[in-house]
């Protein structure tokens, strides 16, 4: 089994996750500008476990993730993430209880014909413009977030960046892009929502 | 699963409070289990240390 040392963390990568890649190591140096110790924190959608790993291993905070991968769900779990293997917030009680949101979404635009066979599809699939499941989660995210709490997301420009703030902004979000980097087709930056 | 998550964990059709019931545990968590919903009448599985909270029909 390959394992990804990084910033403190050894992560355990297994079969059918999506493997880290430029996303993940950017959205977890972000994460870690924004965490600070005695935080409530949650990531959605945590893969391997990989940002969760790399948060918990430098800061001391209560981190909660969620999965809907069962693989995905036991390789975060081995990785020391605790998991809840639910559908985004599903699981999750309905009250205002974190202080930061973590969430690398599907947010690539996929058609039909681009789908990919079995679970691994969640981990890509963004709809046909790559906004349907962040659209979901902005829509949710702010019941389970404190008063002046903050979210972390992870999009690429194929998501159509103005978009997404504009969103979070209709949605009662101050925006700001925290961290970016080119990629050969694309740019990746995350962007950081303070609830007010 | 560490029993303190039982603060955050809801029955995700009703968003109701759950019964933890012990299959298994270790001196840090527990390893298999249910969670109940009363109000739904339904059991959510504690398998390998996670809460499966995927709606019945969604189970593998």
């Amino acid at each position: 089994m390959v394992t990804i040392n990084y910033r403190n963390a050894a992560v355990k990568i297994a079969e059918s996750v999506y493997e880290p890649a430029e996303d993940s190591f950017l959205l977890a140096d972000a994460a870690l500008e924004v965490c600070i110790d005695g935080m409530k924190v949650l990531e959605i959608g945590t893969g391997t476990g990989f940002v969760a790993s790399v948060v918990q291993a430098n800061r001391n905070i209560e981190l909660t993730a969620t999965e809907i991968n069962p693989h995905a769900a036991l390789c975060a779990k081995s990785n020391g993430v605790a998991v809840i293997r639910t559908d985004m917030f599903a699981g999750i009680i309905k009250e205002r209880h974190f202080d930061i949101i973590i969430f690398n979404p599907p947010y690539l635009p996929t058609s039909d014909e681009e789908k990919v066979p079995g679970w691994l599809n969640y981990a890509f699939d963004g709809g046909k413009d790559g906004r349907k499941v962040i659209i979901r989660f902005i829509e949710e995210v702010s019941s389970h977030l404190k008063e002046e709490g903050t979210i972390v997301i992870m999009i690429s420009s194929l998501t159509d960046i103005e978009e997404v703030k504009a969103l979070m902004y209709r949605h009662g979000f101050k925006t700001r892009i925290i961290a970016r980097t080119k990629c050969s087709f694309e740019e990746l930056v995350v962007i950081e929502g303070k609830f007010s | 699963m560490k029993k303190d998550l039982m603060e955050i964990l809801a029955c995700p059709v009703c968003k109701g409070d759950l019964v933890l019931n012990i299959e298994k545990e270790d001196e840090k968590e527990v390893i298999s289990g249910t969670l109940y919903c009363s109000v739904c009448n339904e059991y959510y599985p504690i398998e390998e240390g996670i809460p499966n909270m995927l709606p019945p029909d969604l189970r593998e």
